[in-house]
């Protein structure tokens, strides 16, 4: 039982990264349909900005956390400008082509700058794991437990009040109108991406606290990806529950089955439930427009 | 917002061409205005160009690769074809599209909310209260998902959400579409009381041309892509042209809708 527990556990905690990095895939594809292919990159350059950051600043924790503020905003808005608004008017498919370059793109200079090595996030804290029911927790894991609900809520919270957070399920519906009523769709984009960048280096940085930071932080996006096939690609919050899905369902399969199973697990749970449900758990159902 | 609406906010379009795909010529040197205070309505049959000529005034023609391709576009002495689709709301002209066009998953609160994206948070309350009370039936249904009303309350928010925004030109674009006639009243009362409230523009798109000529000041008729005829709306219900081709009231004294009137010449057309 509490080996179960213990898996349990630590398929949540791998599955808050994956949720938060299917939330940031949801997030843009709501707005625009475009599937970012390079959401596991852009988690990682952002968790290397933040990883020198806390190599000069001794680790602080305010800097680190400013850091991948600011390089979610940076990052963003450098890609609605030079990728995603020359793109626009173009078919969907290009855009999304263009985000499997990106993808390449950041992987290497990535590679050029920090190397192929991975390194030990500074401060990273290492501190003694709480024991709870029989059930092993790092302090961290716990923190990124909370953080992941925190997020959750705060953007549960933006699409529901907001009136941009609005605006973006609006524009999911009809974007046509969206532009009647006065919405700037470059604009809508261009807080999608930050947004989906912000929530990929937060995933990013506490990641890299927990294990490492190297360029394996990448693959995350690819392990993530099921999450919101799962959950409903459209549905941002359906997307954030896949990913505790998928955590735990590949943990079990890696710990009850064998551990190669691990990364297969989740593909397989998305052709097991899109079979049953097209769109996703949560995902909406295209309203047919005449 | 009202207070800084310029004082002539009159919509000209000038010899206005709108193609698509670069080849599809939908609206043929077209020219119209619209004063404000006045309900101006644009009647033809399907396919005329009267929607392409409110999607060439809002500025969204680009997602359907139209262009508006000679002439211009003025309002309020400024012109609208550099402005971007938004830009264009933001200087008062807001349109209601054809077949309502709901955020059907949205709540009927959220639909509102939408209409009044270019305005401040505050202004926005104050204007989803009189937005309430020109439709009070929507109140019980704020929290609603807007895909489950009827057609007459989808329509009463599609027209709400457009005033939220206070425009000085409001573009309706068949709003009687599908509508059972007692709702279709309803709505043109609505509609003629706002013109009577005072400083909007409106322009009213319509298919029922007798019903439109009845609230409008003035009518263009459009035929394939071009102004065939205009007149203040008294005149273009007594003239026997439009009588005979528009209001279907030539050998049968029956109110006949413009749809039928075309099925009537297209039956002709196919049997001479
Ligand atoms: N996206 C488009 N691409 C190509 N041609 C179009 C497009 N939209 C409209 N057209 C054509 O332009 C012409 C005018 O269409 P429009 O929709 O403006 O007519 P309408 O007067 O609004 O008709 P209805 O009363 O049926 O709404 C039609 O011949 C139509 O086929
Ligand atoms: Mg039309």
């Amino acid at each position: 039982m509490s080996y179960f527990l213990n898996l349990v556990f630590a398929g949540l905690a791998v599955g808050a990264i994956y949720g938060m990095l299917a939330m940031g895939y949801a997030i843009i594809y709501k707005v625009s349909r475009v599937v970012n292919f390079a959401q596991g990159e852009i988690m990682m350059l952002i968790g290397y900005i933040s990883y020198s950051v806390a190599l000069r600043t001794d680790a602080s924790a305010p800097l680190v956390m400013l850091s991948v503020i600011a390089g979610a905003i940076g990052v963003g808005l450098l890609i609605e400008r030079f990728i995603v608004r020359p793109m626009l008017g173009q078919p969907v498919f290009s855009l999304v082509m263009m985000t499997i370059a990106l993808a390449v793109m950041i992987r290497a200079v990535v590679g050029l700058i920090w190397g192929l090595d991975p390194y030990r996030f500074p401060g990273s804290a290492t501190g003694a794991p709480i024991e709870l029911f029989g059930v092993y927790m790092q302090p961290i894991q716990l923190f990124l437990l909370a953080v992941y609900v925190a997020l959750c809520v705060g953007v549960w919270a933006f699409l529901r009040f907001n009136i941009v957070g609005i605006a973006m399920r609006a524009t999911a519906t009809d974007s046509t109108v969206s532009l009647l009523m006065g919405v700037s769709v470059s604009r809508l984009y261009r807080v999608a991406w930050i947004i989906s960048a912000l929530i990929a280096g937060i995933a990013g940085v506490l990641f890299a606290n927990i294990y490492h930071i190297g360029p394996d932080l990448a693959h995350v996006g690819i392990r993530a990806f099921p999450a919101a096939i799962l959950g409903g690609l459209d549905s941002v919050l359906g997307s954030a529950l896949g990913g505790l899905i998928i955590g735990v369902v590949e943990n079990l399969a890696g710990g009850y089955i064998a551990s190669a199973y691990k990364e297969i697990a989740g593909f397989v749970v998305i052709l097991v439930i899109l079979m049953i449900r097209p769109y996703g758990l949560f995902g909406q159902k295209d309203i047919e427009r005449v | 917002m009202l207070s800084q609406a310029p004082l002539n906010a009159d919509l000209h379009v000038v010899n206005a061409q709108v193609l698509y795909d670069g080849v599809v010529e939908a609206v043929r040197d077209v020219s119209f205005s619209v004063d404000a205070g006045r309900i101006v309505c644009l009647l033809g049959a399907n396919g005329a160009g009267k929607s392409t000529l409110l999607k060439a005034i809002s500025g969204i023609l680009g997602p359907e690769k139209g262009a508006l391709t000679k002439g211009s576009i003025t309002f309020a002495g400024k012109g609208l074809t550099a402005l971007s689709s938004d830009g264009i709301v933001r200087k008062g002209i807001v349109q209601v599209p054809e077949g309502r066009r709901l955020f059907v998953n949205l709540t009927v609160e959220e639909n509102l909310l939408m209409g009044g994206f270019t305005v401040r948070a505050a202004e926005r309350a104050v204007r989803l209260e009189s937005v309430y009370s020109l439709f009070p039936d929507l109140t019980d249904h704020r929290h609603r998902v807007a895909g489950y009303l009827s057609g007459g309350q989808q329509q009463m928010v599609a027209i709400g959400r457009a005033l939220m925004s206070s425009p000085s030109l409001l573009m309706l674009d068949e709003p009687s579409l599908g509508l059972a006639p007692k709702i279709v009243e309803q709505i043109f009362a609505a509609i003629s009381s706002l013109r009577d409230s005072g400083d909007i523009a409106i322009l009213l798109v319509e298919q029922n041309a007798r019903l439109a000529l009845t609230i409008s000041d003035y009518g263009y008729v459009l035929e394939r892509g071009r102004v065939v005829f205009d007149g203040d709306a008294a005149t273009l219900l007594g003239s026997p042209e439009i009588q005979e081709f528009y209001l279907g009231l030539d050998q049968s004294a029956g109110r006949k809708s413009l749809r039928d009137v075309k099925h009537y010449r297209r039956r002709k057309r196919w049997l001479a």
